[in-house]
């Protein structure tokens, strides 16, 4: 009897604290968007609104231009993302299973955290003198005869945007890798290579499978607030490379404010529909695995 | 001991695994001092030790799992396994929590080395449910690993291992995470499933119950070295060293100083009591510091028909056990624990103790363990 009123009393704080947290959720999550929503099917007339359902915030928006902007973005978004998986993929395996713990382990972790606490612009700029027609490896070019012309397509073009993303964003990949790849029980690991398989068989059909969910959360983690980001492109573009930041930042400047909400809710519809593409492809995996799995997904 | 090492069963034939002067350290601390072992084909050989002992160290020295700081010989079916890795050896581990995929259904599980050894499916599916039939698992072929039990996770662990048809089967601690009952039942099992399918079995375990229930031949550790090797009816009866005694359970063991030493028998006396029991060690000589051990169920309470072996001693608390009693005894030789059937019997506190010398061991004690004797013996002498 006890023990029966005890399970009530801990459901009972459960479903406080479920109720507190929806509550809080609605308020700070939700209604934002929802609003972001309301406000894109709206006219704007100066500070205030013509409270009237209207698309033309989505026509303004869905000029040539802006369209080219929006698909440029995804573009850079997508192969850094990528690249970032590349690179991490090997490095977030080292570091869980490679690396015994140790003075370096730990060392390493610190440093992938370090850079969520540098400014953007200070580390961002830093590839100016780098790259630039006076920079590092122009003067090196040079100097070694490779090209006695600077090499202008360094600096201010896609691939100083694409390098400039690169660094800011690797640590939000290797994060959920490393944890997941963690999470896998070097017994598993073990079995594999003791039922005859090599090291990139066991790779294949072991710890990928098992790591999926980290995978999943490291392309989520890294690839949305790359959507967001204004840094590399102002710094590293130099207007040759506008990305959707930059639309907001004119939008919002010009007072267009449905203009920038419209644009905001087809970049939330665009993170949903890429949700409900990782979830198709997990939900197999999702039914048969439960806990922590599960979890990772959520 | 290590010279023990060619006299087991694997020198009738061509031996399916051997060892010579095997050795492995972690971080400066040696796990095996030297193994040296032959096991025959079919054999159900048993590596038993306390943890730390080094048994779990030279199963996974054998699958590859760990690579030995230096080995003369590693020898599998007749080729050496020197620095060959474990994918390209010829054996398989039951692991002690399993190691079942989560992310695989049953049936992919125990396909997975036939999926790797590039297996048409037909016969993968063929052969899994084969081996799913013989740990009688027939029906399970589909179903997720969360959803099964403990003991079924074993078995498919073990249908997992076994239906890549291995040349040794290894077993770490496998039935160290099941209840009493399922363990049981799994001894019961593995001895058929050996029976049925003809591998060699080495099982790795800390049981000595385990050890005797099971295996055609006992090998045990201590410390990185083989201490006694033989079958489990000369392990349980003639425990070579005074650790091998108190490993297989003798309940009494105690110290003393040889008198008499014949072919068959010896004296030792222990704290001025005269002992006759059967010899299980060579080059034992008068004078000799020594062990003798007997089991607490052949200790009777009963004056002896002649004046071997028997003591005056008084009973302490019993302690009930179910099926027996047992109850602490001093003697003049020291402490004796005294098994007793009859749960209700009325002790006096003073009875006459007595047991035959053919139920006694008596051997000697290793150069090491004499160095520690002779400080105890003193310290008991000053009481």
């Amino acid at each position: 009897m006890s023990a029966m009123r005890k399970g009530q009393a801990g459901t009972g704080v459960e479903q406080a604290a479920i109720g507190t947290i929806t509550v809080l959720w609605v308020l700070g999550v939700l209604l934002p968007i929802l609003s972001l929503l309301v406000i894109s099917f709206i006219q704007g007339k100066g500070l205030g609104f013509v409270w009237a359902f209207s698309t033309k915030a989505y026509a303004d928006i869905l000029v040539d231009f802006r369209i080219e902007i929006v698909l440029r973005t995804l573009r850079i978004v997508a192969a850094v993302t990528l690249i970032e998986l590349l690179l991490a993929f090997p490095f977030a395996l080292w570091l869980a299973k490679g690396l015994k713990p140790g003075w370096l382990k730990s060392t390493l972790l610190i440093l992938l955290v370090v850079p969520f606490f540098l400014s953007p612009a200070a580390r961002t700029i830093v590839w100016r003198s780098i790259l630039g027609s006076e920079g590092l490896v122009n003067i090196f070019l040079a100097q070694t005869g490779i090209s006695p012309e600077p090499v202008s397509w360094l600096l201010f073009s896609e691939f100083s945007v694409h390098l400039g993303l690169i660094g800011p964003y690797f640590p939000s990949m290797v994060w959920p890798l490393f944890i997941s790849f963690s999470l896998i029980d070097d017994e598993l690991i073990k079995a594999s290579r003791d039922l005859g398989a090599d090291a990139f068989t066991t790779l294949r059909h072991v710890v990928v499978p098992l790591a999926l969910p980290g995978i999943a959360a490291g392309l989520v983690f890294t690839a949305i607030p790359m959507l967001g980001d204004n840094v590399a492109s102002t710094l590293l573009g130099g207007g040759n490379v506008a990305l959707i930041a930059e639309s907001f930042d004119d939008l919002i400047r010009a007072m267009n404010y449905p203009g920038a909400a419209a644009l905001a809710s087809l970049l939330v519809l665009a993170m949903l529909l890429a949700f409900l593409v990782a979830r198709l492809v997990l939900a197999r995996r999702q039914a048969s695995e439960g806990g922590i799995f599960a979890e990772m997904q959520a | 001991m290590s010279e023990l090492a060619t006299t087991g069963p694997g020198t009738e034939s061509d031996p399916i695994l051997t060892l010579a002067n095997v050795r492995q350290s972690y971080s400066g601390v040696l796990a095996l001092r030297g193994i040296s072992l032959d096991v025959a084909k079919g054999e159900f050989l048993t590596l038993l030790g306390p943890s730390g002992s080094g048994k779990s160290t030279l199963l996974r020295v054998i699958a590859g799992l760990e690579e030995p700081d230096s080995a003369d010989v590693m020898r599998l079916n007749g080729h050496s396994i020197v620095g060959v890795p474990p994918e390209a050896r010829n054996v398989s581990t039951v692991f002690q929590h399993y190691a079942l995929f989560p992310h695989m259904s049953v049936g992919e599980n125990v396909e997975y080395s036939l999926r790797i050894r590039k297996v048409a499916p037909e016969e993968r599916r063929r052969r899994a449910e084969a081996a799913l039939a013989l740990v009688r698992l027939p029906d399970k072929y589909g179903r997720r690993i969360h959803q099964l039990s403990g003991g079924e996770r074993q078995r498919v662990a073990l249908a997992r291992s076994l239906v890549m048809g291995p040349d040794i089967l290894l077993l770490d601690e496998p039935l160290g995470a099941l209840d009493e009952r399922l363990r049981l039942d799994m001894q019961i099992e593995l001895i058929e499933l050996r029976r049925k399918t003809g591998a060699t079995f080495i099982l790795v375990t800390h049981s000595q119950e385990e050890a005797i229930t099971m295996s055609d031949r006992i090998v045990l550790m201590r410390a990185g070295t083989i201490e006694q090797m033989g079958n489990p009816r000369d392990l349980f009866a003639s425990p070579a060293t005074e650790f091998a005694a108190r490993f297989m359970g003798f309940e009494n063991v105690l110290r003393g100083r040889i008198l008499r030493v014949s072919a068959q028998d010896a004296e030792i006396d222990i704290e001025g009591t005269t002992i006759r029991g059967r010899v299980v060690a060579k080059n034992l000589r008068p004078g000799d510091t020594a062990f003798a051990a007997i089991r607490a169920e052949h200790i009777h309470v009963a004056k002896a028909a002649d004046r071997t072996n028997h003591l005056r001693g008084t009973a302490g608390a019993p302690v009930y056990k179910g099926r027996f009693t047992d109850v602490p005894f001093r003697s003049p030789a020291g402490d004796l624990m005294v098994r007793l059937d009859g749960a209700d019997d009325v002790l006096p506190p003073q009875a006459d103790l007595s047991f035959a010398p053919e139920t006694c061991v008596i051997g000697s004690i290793g150069p090491e363990s004499a160095g520690q004797e002779e400080t105890s013996s003193k310290g008991k002498k000053h009481d």
